[in-house]
């Protein structure tokens, strides 16, 4: 995918070629016109300068070439007036904001300074408010901030707001980095995707991409790393040459020839090396499955050694044997390495030993594929295996992580949360699922008795059908996103929020029937906060339920909020279990399908993702925070715990960190009234 | 720019940055109109003003006119249709004229011109006023009668407009007596016109000492849509009668100085028709595209020859010579939306590629939904193109009336 992207992007290149001096003689005369206009006339000729800038920023070697005109520009008065005007108070963080803008006019009045950045950090340009110091640092910062835009094609969703103008960030941020030096950001980009990893995606390929950048970065001459990127080692080893014998990255053909030649000793060292590299960053190498599937002819134990596995999935593996061979003859394949990691998870579940989960992974070994479903993994994930393999590999990853699942840039929150739900709590029904998705292209689920079948439902909250999905999803989540627009519809005539009762018959039976809301459906205003608060307390926190751990995971609804607390939207998420983390902090620990759970949500509430006793792929905040977000839970209304024993102190420090946040515009009437009404002097 | 105390001392009635940048940029002394709420951004930018509140002439509509007077002020520009008549009846003061005042209610009233026109011994459709619907219906059939129609064959379209009202605002083509029914009440009452097949043109004339000291020729492509300057050679082949139907024009209304703005129909015969004649800048953006062809500014040019001080010399040696010193042909187009609902705004590749693309003037859509549109309508930005051959030109200008802008 994206060497395809480069090509694409080479073959722009070649048939821009001859367009550039001509946009420059329109750009120059745009500008020419700014700066000879009157300060009152500047706001309409700048339009001209800013849409003419757009042209060349689309054009290879057009970020240069605006780079090099960034004095006269800035002097034309392109900035006057805006933000942009004093450079040095601009923020790196907001660079994310504008450059995905659907307006033009913001992505290239943000490109153009950085430009103009560029050519102070440089020392080309000497400006009067900004040191070449302070460029320099402010560039870096922006860069390591936009890490996708240097390695990523641009996304679904950005293709949806911004069509053509996504190419212009790419093109900004190529030019940056080759005139910054990679250096400089590398090791920033190198913690980041540390932070993902420990997340435990599913999906890696941007995560992949990444790394081969740097790998590149690291192998090119010209590019003087100095002394960052020494942490990226172990990512790039993992990747390319994890072991002894395909160290210097020798290519699958020389590797398979090594192998046959190996005696045991040297199978042992090879197994160990890929299994620790697979386990330190839940990377497989392409070289993994040549190894794993050459073991397949000689002994279990070395297969157990390259899984890494434990004496857990040591017993399964060996109690599946036949079907564990079968799963690696089949999905095991250079083009799907990490289903060497989704096994290894899998089997280390046990979820082998529930009675339904072999004979469904037998029938998905067989599964015949719809025209539909072989059609849409080949188009989302190329033709270099067979799309029942790559289903496949879907399958173990998702078996393997449940909490690894991604909702993409979908607005399919709900469909993944299920996905992931299944495969953690109620493997055998996932399968289920896959096999009538991929099979019949028809899901049917069951709302109050009645059937809803994702064939005849209307369409489901994603407007278009989303790609940007691991193979399971991509098959199964259009299914599953009509059938719950579908019981939506069906809830629209009845009172109050429609998760009532859409969750626990989209979910499953173990979603608790007792439902509470916090927020009142026809105002959006606040609604029994202190109730909702102690009936979440009572129902989740170990301390009030009578010490009793989670035993289901429970869908719940979130308000997202931004790093200045601001109301963003609502977000479902499933609540895993509660528990004192290594500090003795009581944190509710919950899986988040958003891609990234590591989010900022202001007012000091950062989502933890590691170092706080969260397992692989959960996200984390101690109690009081989490509640303070939460606006919808689902509870056993028979398992109530002790009411009475929360105390007011312990609500009100939740109640402070609402209002400051998303509740701050919703506190109803009436209550504002009580609160004015007790002032001195007021009415 | 230094300003040369011997030359005019000109009033701008209305708002607009092109011509304050234009007076700005000039040698004569000028001073801004405008409306109450330009007040700030005036002191702001050092921009000499007086506010004034345009919207209904009353009695204390001669004040502004002696505020100007006993500022020195020698001749007042209108720069939109609804100056038109606070720019007669301040120069009928200023200029100690009174005919110009009536002068400017027979260029702001669409009936009165026409009738105006007639007696001048200028070719004008068959036009009406209407008061209600039942105007319309009888128009249209005895239009229809008129034309030897019989029951049954399509109808001749007509056409309303405003009275009062710039450009196609509140233009409508009617064909049948069914379409009369979505016209609201509160439009009328409206001129009604027979529909003229033929070829639509516009006129953009300086007038100086009664004489023409620059005409263009804009050529529509389509009306509402599209225009270049100067135009192709096809329509320039008329110039001879064109400007002889200006020089009746001129003699009919009894035009001393200033702008003015006329469309005609020139029909296969060769036959003009005159279709109507404003005393102000024209829409469009005209005045840009006669910048960038010929190179001189058009408000400037309008400040000359308004100005009583300027000498028959100078404003000879202003402009350049009709077609001839044209660089190149430059034409825009007004984009409208062409779906209901529409989330971006997007140019399609084919447009901006094209070598004779220019700049344009979009912006991002505030709603998604598009307001439906009733007669008209008014554009929701300009494309701007230019280009060596006035043909090539044309045909891409029709051709953007098939893209999608906004999706």
């Amino acid at each position: 995918m994206t060497t395809n992207g480069q090509m694409q992007d080479a073959s722009q290149t070649l048939a821009g070629d001859d367009k550039l001096p001509g946009l420059l003689a329109k750009f120059d005369e745009a500008t020419a016109l700014l700066g000879e206009s009157r300060d009152f006339a500047k706001p309409g000729k700048l339009p001209r300068v800013l849409d003419t800038a757009r042209r060349v920023l689309l054009q290879p070697g057009g970020a240069s070439a605006l780079e090099f005109r960034a004095k006269a520009l800035e002097e034309a008065g392109v900035f006057q007036g805006s933000d942009w005007e004093t450079p040095q108070y601009l923020l790196p963080s907001l660079t994310t904001h504008a450059l995905k803008s659907p307006n033009a006019n913001t992505v290239v009045i943000e490109a153009l300074s950085e430009l103009r950045l560029l050519a102070v950090a440089k020392g080309d340009y000497v400006h009067p408010l900004i040191s070449t110091e302070q460029a320099h640092h402010y560039l870096t910062q922006a860069m390591a901030l936009n890490l996708w835009l240097l390695f990523g094609a641009p996304s679904e969703a950005e293709r949806e707001t911004q069509g053509r103008l996504a190419q212009i960030p790419r093109h900004l941020f190529h030019h940056l980095a080759e005139r910054i030096g990679y250096e400089h950001i590398i090791d920033k980009l190198i913690e980041e995707i540390w932070r993902i990893l420990q997340q435990r995606p599913i999906q890696v390929d941007a995560v992949k991409q990444m790394i081969t950048q740097i790998a590149i970065c690291q192998a090119n001459p010209e590019i003087d790393l100095g002394v960052s990127g020494q942490g990226a080692d172990r990512l790039v080893s993992s990747l390319f040459g994890p072991t002894q014998a395909c160290r210097e990255d020798p290519g699958l053909e020389v590797y398979r020839e090594r192998l046959s030649s190996m005696d045991n000793a040297a199978l042992q060292s090879e197994a160990t090396g890929f299994a620790r590299a697979m386990h330190d960053t839940g990377l497989v190498s392409a070289y993994h499955p040549v190894l794993l599937r050459h073991l397949l002819d000689h002994s279990d134990h070395l297969l157990t050694e390259a899984l890494g596995l434990s004496s857990t999935g040591r017993d399964c593996l060996l109690c599946y044997r036949e079907l564990v061979h079968a799963l690696i003859r089949s999905a095991v394949h250079p083009p799907t390495p990490q289903a060497v990691y989704g096994l290894a998870l899998m089997l280390e579940r046990g979820i082998l030993y529930q009675p339904p989960v072999a004979p469904a992974m037998w029938r998905q070994l067989g599964l015949p594929l719809s025209e539909w479903s072989q059609a849409r993994l080949n188009l989302a994930f190329g033709e270099t295996i067979s799309p029942r393999a790559r289903l496949l590999e879907g399958v173990l990853c998702m078996l393997g992580q449940p909490l690894g699942v991604g909702q993409g840039n979908n607005p399919t929150c709900q469909s993944a949360r299920a996905l992931s739900m299944w495969a953690y709590n109620d493997p055998d029904y996932l399968l289920q699922m896959v096999a009538w998705a991929a099979r019949d292209d028809e899901i049917i689920m069951h709302f109050e008795g009645q059937a809803i079948s994702s064939m005849e439902s209307l369409g489901g909250v994603a407007h278009s059908l989303p790609m940007d999905l691991d193979p399971v999803s991509l098959i199964v989540v259009p299914h599953l996103d009509r059938i719950y627009a579908e019981m939506g519809r069906r809830c629209v005539d009845r009172e109050g929020d429609p998760h009532r009762w859409v969750n626990p018959e989209f979910h499953g039976w173990w979603s608790g029937r007792g439902f509470r809301i916090n927020v009142d459906v026809a105002t959006g205003m606040l609604h029994e906060v202190d109730t909702f608060l102690r009936h979440f307390y009572a129902s989740y926190h170990p301390y009030y339920n009578g010490n009793q751990p989670l035993i289901h995971p429970q869908p719940a609804g979130i308000a997202v909020t931004d790093s200045a607390a601001r109301f963003i939207g609502w977000h479902a998420i499933t609540v895993l279990r509660v528990s004192l983390d290594p500090t003795d902090v009581m944190r509710v620990y919950f899986y988040n399908p958003n891609n990234d759970s590591g989010q900022d949500w202001g007012d000091g509430i950062k989502v933890s993702t590691a170092g706080h006793g969260e397992r692989f792929g959960e996200a984390s905040l101690p109690f009081e925070q989490f509640a303070s977000r939460l606006y919808i839970f689902h509870y056993d209304p028979l398992e109530r715990g002790e009411l009475a024993q929360i105390t007011q102190e312990e609500i009100d420090r939740v109640t402070v960190y609402l209002y400051r946040s998303w509740g701050a515009d919703r506190v109803p009437a009436s209550d504002l009234q009580a609160d004015a009404g007790a002032g001195p002097g007021h009415g | 720019m230094n300003k040369n105390p011997d030359k005019g001392y000109i009033a701008l009635l209305g708002w607009s940055l092109n011509a304050i940048e234009a007076a700005e940029n000039f040698d004569r002394r000028y001073i801004v109109v405008a409306p109450e709420w330009a007040e700030e951004y005036c002191q702001q930018h050092d921009i000499p003003h007086v506010s004034w509140n345009f919207e209904r002439l009353n009695d204390r509509s001669m004040e502004i006119a002696e505020t100007l007077k006993e500022m020195g002020v020698d001749v007042a520009i209108p720069l939109f249709e609804e100056t038109v008549e606070w720019a007669g009846a301040i120069n009928s003061l200023l200029l100690d004229n009174p005919r110009l005042y009536g002068q400017s209610l027979l260029l702001r009233d669409k009936a009165l011109m026409k009738r105006r026109a007639q007696l001048g011994g200028i070719r004008v459709g068959i036009f009406e006023e209407a008061h209600d619907k039942g105007d319309v219906i009888r128009f249209l059939k005895r239009v229809n009668q008129t034309l030897l129609k019989l029951d049954g064959d399509p109808n001749d379209p007509i056409h309303l407009k405003a009275f009062d009202k710039a450009g196609c605002l509140g233009h409508r083509v009617i064909r049948t007596p069914d379409e009369v029914d979505t016209i609201p009440d509160e439009e009328f009452p409206v001129l009604m016109e027979s529909h003229l097949d033929g070829w639509e043109f516009a006129v953009e004339a300086w007038i100086h000492n009664g004489k023409i000291a620059f005409l263009n020729i804009s050529e529509y492509v389509t009306l509402g849509y599209s225009v270049f300057v100067p135009a192709s050679p096809e329509l320039e082949q008329y110039r001879p009668q064109i400007t002889a139907q200006i020089e009746k024009l001129i003699k009919t209304f009894d035009i001393e100085f200033g702008l003015i703005h006329p469309e005609y129909f020139v029909t296969s015969d060769g036959e003009m028709y005159f279709g109507e004649v404003a005393y102000r800048p024209p829409g469009f953006k005209v005045f840009e595209l006669l910048e960038r062809v010929y190179g001189f500014n058009a408000y400037q040019a309008s400040m000359l020859v308004f100005d009583p001080k300027s000498t028959i010399e100078e404003v000879k040696a202003f402009f350049p010579k009709e077609v001839e010193d044209a660089k190149c042909y430059a034409g825009c187009f007004g984009v409208y939306p062409r779906r209901r609902v529409v989330s971006r705004l997007e140019i399609p590749e084919e447009v901006e590629d094209d070598p004779y693309f220019e700049s344009h003037e979009l912006t991002t859509p505030m709603e998604e939904t598009v307001t439906k549109r009733t007669a008209f309508g008014t554009h929701w930005g300009l494309i701007y193109f230019k280009g060596e051959d006035p043909h090539r030109l044309r045909d891409l200008l029709k051709h953007q009336e098939e893209l999608d802008f906004y999706i």
